[in-house]
C-alpha cells in the first residue's frame, strides 16, 4: 500500500523545484534556441556542413529541407481515404503465476473516410507458451524471456501486422495510409545478439519493402516527444570551436560551454514557438545508430502542430522522398488529430482494441487456472502469488 | 479463426506476405450485428428475419440487442422468441441506444448523422440498441397460451417480429390486457394503447367489434378507477375517426 501522506512532502518539494527551476531561465534558453533556428533558417546547408565537420557526443539529425524556422501548411486530405492503424499490448510472463506464458494482443483499425463503408475494428490475441518462446536461444545462449524482449516483440508485431493490414486494404481498392503509435526507430535492437537483430530486421525491412512496393505511406506518430535531436544540431551550430565541434576535446571541460545556452530544450518546445496549428516543420533524417541496419529504409522525421500538442512524425525514406506521399501523411495526421480531439483517432481506437486492462489480466489467469485444473494438469502458482491473493491479518 | 494464425516463433523470423485478405483481420468470432443501415447480404435463411438477440433473460422479461443500430421494433409491438423448441411471445416496452463499452460515453459532435458516417465512422461500431420485452406467454401450435413459459428464453435466442396472424391470435383473448395491467415497471397505460393499436392494424373490417370487446374487458378490470378508465376509452374512441391518440 502506498502511504500518500508520507509521499506528500516529497511531492511538495518536487513541485517547488519545478517552479523555481525556473521558468525564467528555461524561457531564456528557449528564446536562444528560437533565435538560433532563425539564424540558420534559410542557411541550413551551412549548418549541415558544420554538422558534417563536427564530432559531437549527441545524436544529431541530417537536415533535409528548409527553411527551418518556418512551417508548411497542411494540404487537404483526399475526400476518400482509408486509415489503417495498429496498436499492441501484452500480458507479461509472470513466473509467480500458474504458467510463465505470455500474451500479445494486437488491435486493428481500418477507417474508411468519405464513404459509408463499415470500418474494421478488431483485436487478435496470440499466446506464447512453447519453450522456444519462453527460453529463446539468441547468440548461442538460452535465456528466459524478459519484459524488454516481450515489449520489443510486441512493437515488431504491431509494425508487421500494420503492413499486412494496409496492404490488404489497398488491395481491396482503398487508398490507404498506415499509422502506428510511437517510433519507427527500433532502438531496442542496440546491444542485442546479432542473430536476434538479424531476425527482427528482416521482419522490419520486409514490412517497409512491402509498403514501399505498393506505394502505401506509413508514419509513426509520437505524442509528446521528448527528443532534442534538432536542438542538438543547434548546439553544434553554436559551438565556436574552429573546424567544428569536437565534444571529446571540449575546451570548456568542467565549465559551462556556450552550447549550454539551449540545454534541456526539447524539439517539441522549440517548434511550439515556430509552428501554427496544422503546420509541419522542415524534414530531418534521424541519426540513430540502429538505422545503419535499416538498408534503404532510413527514417526521417518532422514535427507537427496537431492542434493541441506538437507531435513528432517519423516516416521511412520512400515516404520522405515522395512529395505526394509526404503531403498525404501530413494531411492525414492533421485530419486524424482533429477528429480525435488532438490525438489521431485511429490510433486511439487501435489502443482501445488492444489494451488488456488489470481485471482482464486477472480473468485470463483465473481462466487458465480453471482449464489447468479441469484437465488435471499439474501446475502451481508460487507461494508469493498465493499469499498476495489471500492476505491474513 | 482466420487462416493466418500468428504464433511465437514466427513473429521475429518471418517476412510479411502482403497477401492476406481484410477478413483475416476480423475478430475470431464473427460479428453478430450489423451497425450499418444497409442489410448484410451474407445473411440468409430463417434467421435473416430476426430483429434482435436475447442478451438478458428471465421468466417475465428479457432484454435483446437489436440486430441493427436504431433497429428496435416499435413500442408496443409483438415479438416472438424462438428458444429451445418454445415459441415465446412478448411485447416491446422499452428501447435504448447507448455506448457498448462501459467506460466510454457518446459525446456531441455537432454534425449530422450522414456527416458522421462519412467522417467518424468508428462511432457507429461502438453504439448498440437494446430493447426490453415483457413476456406474455407462448404459442402452442397455432394457439396462444396466456401463461409464463416453463423456461425463460435462452440467452442468444433470436427475436422475430410476430406476423399478422400471430398478432391476431395473441390479441384475440382479452387476457393480454390483464397481463399488461399487472406487469410491474412498465408504462402501463401507454403500453396498453400502443399494443391495442398494433392489434387493430392486423384486423380488417371488424375493428369496431374488436374495440368493443376490449373496451368492456377494460371497464371490468378498471371498474374501481373511473378516471383512468375514461381517459383510456376517450383516447381509444379517437382512433376510429382517424385521429392520432
Amino acid at each position: 500500500m502506498l502511504d500518500l501522506s508520507a509521499v506528500r512532502h516529497q511531492i511538495n518539494s518536487m513541485v517547488a523545484d519545478h517552479a523555481e527551476g525556473g521558468t525564467a531561465a528555461f524561457d531564456a534558453r528557449v528564446r536562444v534556441a528560437v533565435t538560433e533556428l532563425q539564424r540558420w533558417s534559410s542557411d541550413w546547408p551551412a549548418l549541415q556542413q558544420q554538422l558534417d565537420r563536427s564530432r559531437s557526443s549527441w545524436m544529431v539529425p541530417r537536415i533535409v529541407s528548409g527553411p527551418l524556422a518556418q512551417g508548411c501548411t497542411a494540404p487537404d486530405r483526399p475526400e476518400r481515404l482509408s486509415v489503417a492503424a495498429t496498436d499492441g499490448s501484452q500480458i507479461f510472463p509472470d513466473r509467480h503465476e500458474i504458467s510463465p506464458c505470455y500474451l500479445l494482443n494486437i488491435g486493428y483499425v481500418l477507417l474508411h473516410y468519405g464513404t459509408d463503408e463499415r470500418p474494421l475494428l478488431s483485436s487478435r490475441p496470440s499466446l506464447y507458451w512453447r519453450d522456444d518462446d519462453l527460453y529463446p536461444q539468441w547468440g548461442g545462449r538460452r535465456t528466459a524471456i524478459n519484459r524488454d524482449m516481450v515489449g520489443f516483440r510486441r512493437s515488431l508485431l504491431e509494425l508487421t501486422e500494420l503492413a499486412e493490414l494496409a496492404a490488404a486494404s489497398q488491395a481491396a481498392g482503398h487508398e490507404t495510409v498506415a499509422l502506428t503509435d510511437g517510433t519507427l526507430v527500433f532502438w531496442g535492437l542496440e546491444g542485442r545478439p546479432p542473430d536476434f537483430r538479424q531476425a527482427s530486421l528482416t521482419a522490419l525491412v520486409s514490412s517497409f519493402d512491402l509498403l514501399a512496393s505498393r506505394r502505401i505511406p506509413i508514419a509513426g506518430y509520437i505524442s509528446r516527444p521528448g527528443s532534442p535531436e534538432v536542438v542538438n544540431a543547434l548546439r553544434v551550430g553554436i559551438c565556436p570551436v574552429e573546424g567544428g565541434a569536437d565534444c571529446d576535446r571540449c575546451p570548456w571541460l568542467g565549465q559551462v560551454p556556450p552550447c549550454a545556452s539551449v540545454e534541456s530544450v526539447s524539439d517539441a518546445v522549440l517548434f511550439r514557438q515556430i509552428l501554427q496549428p496544422g503546420e509541419r516543420s522542415a524534414l530531418f533524417e534521424s541519426g540513430s545508430r540502429v538505422l545503419e541496419d535499416y538498408g534503404v529504409h532510413q527514417i526521417f522525421f518532422f514535427y507537427i502542430h496537431a492542434g493541441d500538442e506538437i507531435g513528432r512524425v517519423e516516416v521511412p525514406r520512400y515516404v520522405a522522398e515522395d512529395e505526394e506521399l509526404l503531403q498525404l501523411v501530413h494531411a492525414t495526421i492533421i485530419d486524424q488529430a482533429a477528429k480525435g480531439g488532438g490525438y489521431p483517432v485511429s490510433l486511439a481506437e487501435a489502443h482501445e482494441r488492444a489494451v488488456v486492462r488489470g481485471p482482464e489480466r486477472e480473468g485470463f489467469y483465473r481462466h487458465l487456472e480453471e482449464v489447468f485444473v479441469r484437465n488435471d494438469v499439474g501446475a502451481r502458482i508460487s507461494r508469493k502469488s498465493l499469499r498476495k491473493r489471500t492476505v491474513g491479518v | 479463426m482466420a487462416e493466418t494464425e500468428v504464433t511465437g516463433s514466427e513473429v521475429t523470423g518471418s517476412e510479411v506476405t502482403g497477401t492476406r485478405s481484410l477478413e483475416s483481420f476480423l475478430d475470431s468470432d464473427t460479428r453478430p450485428l450489423s451497425r450499418s443501415p444497409i442489410p448484410d447480404d451474407q445473411d440468409s435463411g430463417p434467421a435473416a428475419a430476426r430483429v434482435g438477440e436475447v442478451v438478458e433473460s428471465s421468466t417475465t422479461t428479457l432484454i435483446a440487442e437489436a440486430r441493427r443500430l436504431h433497429g428496435a421494433p416499435d413500442f408496443g409491438a409483438f415479438v416472438r422468441i424462438e428458444s429451445d423448441g418454445q415459441q415465446l411471445v412478448g411485447v416491446v416496452h422499452n428501447a435504448r441506444t447507448q455506448s457498448s463499452e462501459p467506460n466510454r460515453r457518446p459525446m456531441a459532435y455537432g454534425k449530422t448523422e450522414a456527416e458522421l458516417r462519412r467522417e467518424q465512422p468508428q462511432i457507429f461500431e461502438l453504439l448498440r440498441t437494446q430493447f426490453e420485452v415483457l413476456v406474455l406467454g407462448y404459442l402452442e401450435g397455432e394457439a396462444m397460451v396466456h401463461r409464463f413459459p416453463p423456461q425463460p428464453a435462452r440467452i442468444h435466442s433470436f427475436v422475430f417480429p410476430c406476423d399478422a396472424a400471430q398478432v391476431r391470435v395473441v390479441t384475440e383473448d382479452p387476457q393480454f390486457l390483464r397481463s399488461l395491467l399487472e406487469a410491474p415497471g412498465v408504462p402501463t397505460d401507454e403500453l396498453l394503447l400502443a399494443t391495442l393499436r398494433h392489434a387493430l392494424e392486423q384486423r380488417q373490417g371488424s375493428t369496431r367489434d374488436y374495440l368493443g370487446v376490449m373496451g368492456s374487458e377494460l371497464s371490468r378490470v378498471l371498474r374501481d378507477d373511473y378516471d383512468r378508465l375514461s381517459s383510456l376509452i376517450r383516447r381509444m374512441t379517437t382512433w376510429g375517426r382517424g385521429e392520432a391518440s
